[in-house]
């Protein structure tokens, strides 16, 4: 297992450093000279061709390109992402609290799709065929298919202003997390529960099963067996899940008004604030990666045969 | 892997997410509003950095905090954080006696040496407020005794107290809070003389101001003011709905974030009224002149856009009458602005055959007409928190197809169009005048602003000698030469069609029924909160 | 053939096809279709209730509904489905070289389809958009990028699969070209492999595409897209909810219909799926990259 997780740990460094070179390379592509938008939001009234070239080299943007890379990576390993065009501040310093709510809020999501989809799963796969079980399917696959943005709009319309149960926007208190997390939760639980549902029952079909009917142990036992077996799966998924959720609750957060790396990001592309996209693009892949090693370091501890595939 | 561990694994899972859940709980607090003496109003925008002494901070913020020396008012310029002022025979040396009952937020005492500070750290960083042009005259600062103070000017100069009375920069700041002897790298705190102060803020998620008890005057009755966080539009109709938030008004870009049709919808419910100011600016397209190569640099493209705009039905349908058709820059009611100018009615056929007579043609029907092969096409920017600015563009878009031109309309946020504007990447943007207390002489003064409105104006014929004439009529101190002066800047602008009028803005505030004593400033990007108070 | 049949005898799908067919028919020909032209801008009929002569009512700026609707079947759906068979092209191809050449080529692209999928879809979208600037053809631009490695992926284990079988090693054995083996005995196999993969993304993708629109980051006015339309809905949301109602309904049931499509064909064309012998292993790298292909909206 050791040997596993180092080597896993050594694939992920290397596409770290890849993945930031992209960043760094990604950003520079902009139309906007950095320089110059450094003068701009400074404030100065006349830009001069000596000014520009004098702020790069203040900014260490003569040297060459490897140089450059090399010390924002450094920079980058010390939270230090420079500073927003817009309003000057530290960019991890608007960046940090957002990601911690976009993590709230794709914890909770992720605890609630699993939950459900263990739920329906079960159910769906234990009455294969019959009524219940294809409705919930229907029923999933319709909901699957709702735009979430519509969804939510919907839910605001009838919890929050008919019913005026919930709050419509913000992160007030856990009363806002409803919401939000109920939308992403419908439009993801769908996927995940057709997953257990048919680990469950292609598990109902292995040997062991069929072997425990023959010597005649009761339903009961059986079936916990088989939940046991495909509890395996669910925090597979609920691991898959975590990154996942936390690189798409964009257009949720956008429409709950969530103050979290979703909304940020959209008002940061809408005020062309490079720095704390490039940021943002950053930290989310970093974060993608580290959540996807983690999640297979635990599918591996739970399935030793996927320890010998690497 | 025994089953025990794969069990633990998924408990520590859940809880940790369930922790996560729980823990945001202590954010909870403040449910609905309306109960006490407070106000919550909505923004679409944080009101970022306070430092009085930049222009990324909120105005109507900075306006609770910060006070200046001199107020604009109806009835001119009136006393504020200085008593009293005598401006030498000369017009260079203006000494002011402050009041001597003031402190700042953290307890310093506002006096002559705080305010010569304070003079010192805009000065410093002149480069930033070369918009105000009072910024290049200060020669000098002094301090007289405790409680007055002197300042000297390089030449005399006509709107030096109108300049002064502005929301910023010549605002004070608690010397305390300055960082190095200066502000320009920043504050350490937001200690003001005004009404309010900031006591809490979270960006991008709201800020509290509470009422300043010790103000010299008199302790505001609405004791506590947030400003709080929404996207524009129907979350912030919700809220105010719901009561999550009970305020709103024409944030300090001009946008409102309500439609009219919701804020109606609003009154009706019974909880609400709409409050509407005097007619306070006029918003128009601003074209970018300087842009050699694109269309938008013939003075013939912008006087066609101006004929086919149509204003009557924008202020009708749009605005529903709530804001008047404007045909000149500055609504003959400014000051000086009471000129003779021609008038550029809705009128296709004429936008048409002005683009024709200056060679731009149309191929095909329902094409876009060329000139040389160049299309007539152009880039017009708005601000995506305005839904009537986005009406509007989309409105004005399909005139100007029906007469050959191509509009390409791109939503941003207004910092992004702040930048634009100043770096010139832009061919059309929505912009609006700066409010009474500004129009004409500082709005005229942005003329030649690189952070401004130079782009605008650096690209018609007679740039050089409209910026003569702006540098004369800034430091003229005849009355009747300033006129002619003002006269011909008009003129000049109003014939390039650079700057083109739409309407004429208000600030409109929606408030909770029971709130009184509403009333505005002289400008667009301030509301006396300290008058207001709940029946 | 057999395997098309048994698609149609499902009457839920036969009705969806039908309902795509009809779609991407309007769409195609939307101007002799739409009764208005969409982006024709009457201020007097500003949000007039629906009549004879406007069946779904009239916008904020007094456009058709119903034209609006029809013409943004072209960006919503045509334009999506370009981008889709454009970024399986691409990963076609890397596929097939990657599952069939094997070695230091497979090595090669699949540590570049690494990179690729290291970025989460939307994150990568909004980089795109970030430095190209809002407009629908940059998503499309985002979405072909960030799909083909995805692809890449799953059609190279589906090739792999086959360049294994019997008759592979027996053509290279005579000396058949690599090109001939391909194009012979490995593409006709895999081809039912792609279509069902791509299908069954297809849905999400529009989905997502039109969520970025609804977000103001996608298509620019005056243009009709469906989440452009709602977003301009969202603004008047409770005092004229009905047009959430049209555009929204359109998206369900096209979404809906694509979907069930998708997964008719994949019992039809891939039996093995429903086997009970898909073994644990095998199970979980298929569900992997389901999973990341499926990233709803």
């Amino acid at each position: 297992m050791g040997r596993y997780i180092t080597k896993r740990l050594l694939i992920s460094i290397p596409l770290v450093l890849l993945i930031s070179f992209v960043t760094f390379a990604f950003i520079h592509l902009s139309p906007l000279d950095p320089a110059e938008v450094v003068l701009h939001s400074q404030g100065v009234p006349k830009i001069t061709e000596e000014l520009i070239e004098q702020t790069k080299a203040e900014l260490g943007m003569d040297q060459p390109f490897l140089t450059r890379y090399l010390r924002w990576a450094v920079s980058c390993l010390q939270l230090d992402f420079g500073k927003s065009y817009v309003n000057g501040k530290p960019v991890w310093s608007l960046l940090g609290p957002a990601f911690i709510n976009t993590f709230k809020l794709t914890m909770v999501s992720a605890v609630s799709i699993v939950v459900l989809s263990i739920v329906l799963g079960v159910v769906c796969a234990l009455k294969a065929g019959k009524m219940v079980d294809k409705s919930i399917r229907g029923a999933s696959f319709f909901l699957t298919s709702m735009p979430s943005y519509w969804l939510a709009a919907l839910m605001i319309w009838y919890f929050a202003v008919k019913l005026d149960w919930l709050p419509t926007s913000g992160m007030d208190s856990y009363k806002s997390y409803l919401l939000p997390v109920t939308v992403i939760t419908i439009n993801y639980a769908g996927i995940y529960f057709r997953i257990i549902r048919s680990s469950m029952l292609s598990n109902m079909n292995e040997d062991y099963v069929l072997y425990g009917r023959a010597c005649g142990l009761p339903e009961k036992k059986i079936t916990m067996h088989i939940l046991r077996n495909s509890l395996q799966v669910a925090v597979s998924v609920f691991c898959m899940a975590i990154p996942i959720i936390l690189g798409s609750t964009v257009v949720v957060e956008n429409i709950f008004a969530w103050p979290g790396l979703g909304t940020l990001s959209v008002k940061s592309i809408l005020s062309r604030d490079f720095p704390i996209i490039q940021a943002y693009v950053l930290v989310l892949a970093v974060a993608f990666i580290l959540f996807n090693t983690i999640s297979d370091i635990i599918n591996a501890a739970m399935n030793p045969k996927v320890r010998n595939d690497l | 892997m025994t089953r025990a561990m794969r069990f633990v694994l998924v408990a520590v899972m859940v809880s940790i997410a369930l922790l996560a859940g729980c823990s945001s709980e202590d954010v909870a607090k403040k449910e609905s509003t309306d109960k006490g003496n407070e106000l919550v109003y909505a923004t679409s925008k944080d009101i970022n950095d306070m430092n009085p002494h930049f222009y990324t901070g909120s105005m109507p913020a900075q306006g609770m905090v910060y006070e200046s020396l001199v107020e604009n008012t109806e009835d001119g310029i009136k006393p504020l954080l200085a008593e009293s002022w005598e401006i030498s025979g000369d017009g260079k040396v203006y000494t002011f006696h402050l009041r001597k009952d003031v402190r700042f937020h953290d307890g310093e005492p506002f006096n002559a040496e705080a305010v010569k500070k304070n003079m010192e750290a805009v000065q410093s960083n002149a480069s930033k407020h070369s918009w105000i042009k009072l910024s290049t005259k200060i020669v000098n600062c002094n301090v007289l005794d405790e409680y007055t103070v002197e300042l000297v000017l390089s030449e005399p100069y006509y709107p030096t107290l109108v300049e002064l009375s502005m929301t910023r920069p010549y605002v004070f700041i608690s010397p305390n809070n300055f960082i190095d002897g200066g502000t320009k790298d920043g504050v350490s705190g937001y200690n003001g003389t005004g009404p309010y102060k900031l006591t809490e803020h979270k960006v991008d998620q709201y800020a509290v101001f509470e009422a300043n008890d010790q103000y010299w005057g008199g302790a505001p009755k609405i004791k506590k003011i947030t400003a709080k966080v929404l996207p524009a539009g129907e979350t912030t109709f919700l809220a105010l709905q719901k009561g999550e938030v009970n305020f709103v008004f024409t944030d300090d870009r001009g946008a409102n974030s309500l439609d009219l049709e919701a804020m109606n919808q609003l009154v009706e419910s019974g909880k609400y009224q709409i409050v509407r100011s005097q007619p306070m600016n006029t918003s128009m397209i601003v074209a970018n002149s300087s842009k050699s190569g694109n269309p938008v640099h013939e003075t013939a493209v912008r006087e066609a856009i101006w004929y086919a705009i149509d204003r009557e039905t924008i202020s009708k349908q749009i605005f529903d009458g709530t804001e008047q058709a404007a045909y000149t820059l500055f609504s003959s009611n400014v000051n000086y602005a009471d000129v003779e100018l021609e008038k550029r009615e809705f009128d296709l056929e004429k936008a048409k055959q002005i683009l024709e007579n200056a060679g731009w043609v149309l191929g095909k029907e329902g094409e876009f007409r060329t000139k040389d092969g160049n299309p007539l096409a152009m880039k017009f920017y708005y601000d995506v928190n305005s839904s009537s600015q986005k009406t509007m563009a989309e409105f004005i878009q399909n005139t100007m197809k029906k007469i050959g031109i191509q509009l390409e309309i791109i939503g941003e946020e207004s910092s992004s169009i702040a930048t634009r504007r100043s770096s010139g990447d832009y061919d059309l943007l929505f912009n609006q005048t700066w409010g009474l207390a500004y129009d004409p002489q500082s709005t005229i003064a942005a003329f030649t602003s690189k952070s401004s409105y130079f782009h605008s104006t650096s690209g018609i014929a007679k740039a050089d000698e409209l910026y003569q004439k702006i540098e004369q009529v800034m430091v003229s101190t005849d009355e009747q030469t300033r006129k002619s002066l003002y006269a011909d800047i008009l003129t000049i602008v109003h014939d390039e069609a650079v700057f083109i009028p739409i309407t004429n803005g208000r600030v409109t505030i929606l408030a909770p029924k029971n709130l009184q004593g509403l009333s505005f400033k002289q400008t667009q990007f301030e509301l006396p909160f300290e008058r207001m108070h709940f029946e | 053939m057999n395997r098309l049949k048994y698609v149609l005898k499902d009457k839920v799908a036969a009705l969806s096809l039908s309902i795509i067919a009809v779609t991407t028919v309007a769409g195609v020909f939307a101007p002799f279709i739409a009764p208005h032209d969409p982006e024709e801008v009457n201020m007097e009929l500003q949000f007039a209730a629906s009549s004879w002569e406007y069946l779904l009512g009239n916008d904020h700026l007094g456009r058709c509904m119903l034209s609006r609707l029809i013409y943004g079947i072209r960006p919503s759906m045509l334009w999506v489905f370009a981008a889709l068979v454009l970024s399986v092209t691409i990963g076609s191809i890397v596929g097939f070289l990657a599952g069939y050449f094997r070695g230091k080529t497979d090595a090669f692209l699949m540590r570049v389809c690494d990179v690729m999928l290291s970025f989460p879809g939307y994150v990568m979208t909004l980089a795109v958009i970030g430095i190209l600037g809002v407009g629908f053809e940059n998503i499309l631009l985002a979405f072909v990028l960030m799909k083909w490695a995805w692809f890449a992926r799953i059609i190279r284990t589906s090739v792999m699969q086959y360049a294994e079988s019997e008759y592979v090693k027996f053509s290279k054995a005579i000396g058949a070209s690599h090109l001939k083996i391909m194009i012979s005995h490995i593409i006709p196999v895999a081809l039912p492999d792609i279509a069902v993969i791509a299908s069954s993304s297809f849905g999400s993708m529009i989905l997502q595409i039109s969520g970025f629109s609804f977000l103001g980051l996608g298509i620019q006015a005056p243009q009709a897209e469906w989440g452009m339309m709602l977003n301009e809905a969202r603004e008047v949301m409770f005092s004229r909810p009905e047009l959430m109602l049209a555009p929204g309904l359109t998206i369900v049931i096209i979404v809906s219909a694509i979907n069930y499509l998708a997964d008719t064909l994949q019992v039809a064309l891939d039996p093995q799926l429903m086997t009970s012998k898909n073994k644990q292993l095998g199970f979980e790298t298929t569900s992997i990259a389901k999973l990341e292909g499926k990233g709803v909206a």
